[in-house]
């Protein structure tokens, strides 16, 4: 099969399965990942072997893009609207889980320190779209909910920033180690990230007057995410903080940037596919056996990080006792960002990258299925579920 | 050529506390729903309402920071079957509903200007606004269609 007949087929099999789940009520997420692995290199080999060398370009390109919509979140006004308990419990659930999984993959599973940081760093992500799937699917509402989706979107931002840590420390893991070093490395790589952006955003601001179309737009904004990307990967600095920042700036300096971000979202979509079947046709089914322990502390680990830190941020912050008790649970879900930064690690690192990204493909794949009901007992837990409504459905 | 010019002076407003139910009221009998500046007391425009934020009302959740969220499957409401309380007409108002980030006008501006902007962002209607920040009018696609068309003689 050639390239573009593969891209054809990709896309159209991609929508074809999220219709076919959509009935029993699963994300096109899950649809998107299971037709990958189905077409994947491991079982039906489907895919073209350029569409999936061009993996590690693809979720970078999408990463891009996704980091760039996140940043709009830093919009001034937001930071009032967002209680203390959201960033409290975000960061705490966040870190909850980077430790706990760092510390157990190097004191029990004796990972090396690096392979630790990375997993850690990517047990902090919480997928946004299973979270906000059952939280409308059940027409959940108050103030549970609201911090639920509070913390779920500041938690890309602390997950990003624990990344960058990670990679700092392991770019450096073959000098001598150096906490000092490590941590200088750390700052410089966000600052770096933070300049990039910055001035990348305000090109973009300046340069947005001579822009008469729609076309013209899409074009203009694409280019200035890759341009950012790109400056990024060349100058090895977080993907995710350096568009982050383009779109944070970006959204506090230029009073019509909302039209840049809604323009990107003409085009997402099928880049989301392609990189979602992408991420499930690289699982290398035949890695899981050995993955058993490695997969399953990870699962179990992430979890109880998640709930402790959450209700440690909840108790802090004088949050109501549902949150304190169930939130948590709200936040088990994991794809997207962490699926995508794995999908990079994999194309950066060969040798490393391999089970660091079939872990989290397999744990991927239990979470959506095990997180969306999590989510659901939460939210019922806490009794911001209408029983009666859903069961009228 | 300036926007103040050709806008249209009176324009109908309303105030964040409306309720959803008097807004639906106020343009029982018009053809379509306008684009509605929303102002405070002192005429100062901080939203506008245009029918895409009445669709929201039929979205069970619909908060500012989903919007900014990538991979959300975002179906549209079928508004045919949605079940809404009937309370639901006084229960939201026009805060709730109204659009913040949007794009206004400076009555000085030049109608090319607003001409450009409005296929820019594909908006029909613009809220015009004085240097501090007061409604001062609306401008929409017509009439600056309508003053070229006058001045080429043709009407």
């Amino acid at each position: 099969m050639n390239t573009i007949l593969g891209l054809g087929f990709i896309l159209l099999a991609g929508l074809f399965s999220a219709r076919l789940i959509s009935g029993i009520r699963f994300p096109a997420v899950t649809a998107y990942l299971i037709i990958g692995i189905l077409i994947g290199s491991s079982l039906l080999k489907l895919i073209p072997v350029e569409i999936l060398n061009a993996s590690g370009l693809i979720s970078n390109i999408v990463l891009g893009v996704i980091a760039f919509s996140i940043g709009q979140n830093f919009y001034r006004d937001n930071f009032r609207k967002i209680g203390k308990s959201v960033i409290w419990i975000s960061v705490l659930e966040a870190c909850g889980a980077w430790l706990l999984v760092t510390l157990v993959f190097l004191l029990i599973l004796r990972q090396p320190f690096y392979i630790s940081l990375l997993f850690g760093a990517l047990s902090s992500a919480t997928a946004p779209a299973a979270t906000v799937m059952v939280i409308r699917e059940y027409r959940a509402k108050g103030s549970f909910t609201d911090t639920l989706l509070g913390v779920v979107a500041w938690c890309l931002i602390i997950f990003a920033i624990s990344l960058a840590i990670s990679q700092a420390i392991y770019s450096h893991r073959l000098a001598a180690f150096f906490l000092i070093r490590v941590f200088l490395n750390s700052i410089l790589s966000i600052l770096g990230a933070f300049v990039s952006g910055s001035i990348i955003a305000i090109l973009l601001s300046y340069f947005s007057r001579f822009i008469r179309t729609q076309a013209e737009l899409l074009i203009f904004t694409l280019g200035c995410v890759l341009l950012s990307t790109g400056i990024a990967i060349w100058l090895h600095l977080s993907v995710l903080l350096a568009n982050m920042f383009l779109g944070a700036i970006l959204v506090n300096i230029n009073k019509s940037s909302f039209s840049s971000f809604e323009v990107l979202k003409t085009i997402d979509s099928p880049l989301f596919l392609l990189f979602f079947v992408l991420a499930g046709a690289n699982l290398e089914i035949g890695l899981l056996p050995q993955l058993g322990l490695i997969g399953s502390a990870y699962l179990v680990f992430r979890m109880i990080g998640k709930v402790t830190g959450a209700r440690l941020g909840a108790h802090i912050s004088n949050a109501s006792n549902s949150i304190k008790k169930y939130l948590g649970l709200g936040l088990v879900p994991q794809a997207g960002v962490a699926l995508g930064c794995a999908l990079v690690a994999k194309s950066d690192f060969p040798n490393i990258g391999s089970m660091i990204f079939t872990t989290i493909v397999a744990t991927t794949v239990i979470y959506e299925l095990v997180g969306p009901l999590c989510t659901k007992y939460a939210l019922q837990k806490a009794g911001e579920i209408n029983i009666e409504h859903h069961q009228r459905i | 050529m300036r926007v103040k010019e050709i806008m249209s002076k009176e324009v109908i407003t309303v105030r964040r506390s409306a309720k959803l139910k008097e807004l639906l009221e106020l343009f029982n009998k018009f053809h379509l729903f306008p684009l509605v500046p929303v102002v405070e007391e002192d005429n100062r425009l901080v939203g506008i309402v245009s029918f895409r934020n009445l669709i929201d009302v039929f979205s069970p959740y619909h908060q500012e920071i989903l919007k900014t969220v990538p991979f959300l499957d975002e179906q549209e409401e079928d508004i045919f079957k949605v079940e809404l309380t009937k309370h639901i007409g006084d229960l939201l108002i026009v805060e709730d509903i109204m659009e913040t980030k949007f794009i206004s006008l400076q009555e000085d501006a030049a109608l090319e200007e607003a001409f450009k902007l409005m296929k820019l962002h594909l908006k029909e209607e613009f809220p015009v606004t004085d240097e501090t920040g007061k409604l001062v009018g609306k401008i929409g696609i017509f009439d600056i269609i309508r003053r070229v068309f006058q001045e080429k003689g043709v009407i």
